[in-house]
């Protein structure tokens, strides 16, 4: 970006407004482009996991397995935390900690749906999480103005609802895998839009 | 007959500044060069400036074990800065 000249010389109106202009935009962009890192880690996790649990589960037979979901928050949270660590710290502006709060709801409801599943009442926990990561999904769509984004939530949460009904329990995680990649390539496509 | 254009913002860098800090919710001092490229000593009497008039308050404090200073725009500065920018626009709309 350009530098801002430090003489205090007087300006046009049109300099003026072009200046708050040129600040406002830059700053957006590179706010919103610092987001992105947060899909591509929490999708990279998500693959991972999902895949490291598949596996185990289909080897050993057992789905117990399951309760390594509960070990992605407790990784990715202090992961989150180190990214945040950078020498200047980008400021948040509205829309990402509107993000932030849609994806902290999400874990709020991942968790709960889970914890509620696995203790107390039994239900397909892979249909109503798909449908809560599409909603997320396509909510950031909304806020970051991306119909790709916006559609690929859609298609994740509606269409990763239909295949859970058909597939078994074992091969469900593998919507999980797919809800990750579509993370990481929401994180490329936000990093290309605000580059 | 035009407003008055506030004199405090009618500055380039203090301009910037207002404008980078009417985004966030608060910046760091070095966030702040880095998008202005100004040089330290120079953006630091601008800051001063800018909150002597209660445009914007400072807060200093440590990361780890390094000095970081933030700057957050008060209602105030909001207002001016507002009221900055209408007036602008009356400007380039009259001179149309």
């Amino acid at each position: 970006m350009e530098t801002v000249n430090e003489q205090n010389r007087e300006m046009t109106a049109q300099e003026s407004l072009g200046l708050i202009s040129e600040m406002l935009n830059s700053s957006r962009r590179g706010i919103l482009r610092n987001s992105a890192r947060y899909f591509i880690l929490w999708g990279i996790l998500l693959v991972v996991l999902s895949l490291v649990i598949y596996e185990l589960w289909h080897v050993t037979g057992s789905p117990k397995w399951n309760l390594l979901w509960f070990a992605m928050p407790a990784i990715g949270f202090p992961l989150s935390r180190l990214l945040d660590k950078k020498k200047t710290e980008v400021p948040q502006n509205v829309v990402s900690k509107q993000l932030h709060y849609v994806w902290l709801a999400y874990c709020v409801f991942a968790v709960a749906i889970s914890a509620v599943a696995l203790f107390t009442v039994p239900m397909n926990i892979t249909l109503l999480i798909v449908v809560v990561l599409g909603f997320a999904e396509t909510v950031s769509g909304i806020l970051l103005k991306n119909w790709p984004i916006i559609i690929g939530g859609f298609v994740l949460g509606v269409g990763g609802a239909v295949v859970a009904m058909l597939l078994t329990t074992e091969a469900q995680l593998l919507i999980f895998t797919l809800g990750g990649l579509i993370l990481v390539v929401t994180g490329l496509i936000v990093k290309s839009q605000y580059k | 007959m035009f407003p008055k254009l506030d004199t405090l913002l009618h500055s380039e860098l203090r301009l910037a500044v207002m404008s980078i800090l009417a985004e966030v919710d608060k910046a760091e001092f070095s966030y702040l060069k880095k998008q202005t490229g100004a040089t330290s000593g120079n953006l630091s009497v601008q800051i001063d400036k800018l909150n002597a008039a209660g445009y914007i308050s400072v807060e200093k404090g440590f990361k780890g074990k390094m000095p970081c200073t933030s700057c957050k725009i008060t209602q105030k500065g909001t207002e001016a800065f507002e009221n900055y920018v209408n007036a602008l626009k009356e400007y380039i709309s009259a001179g149309k």
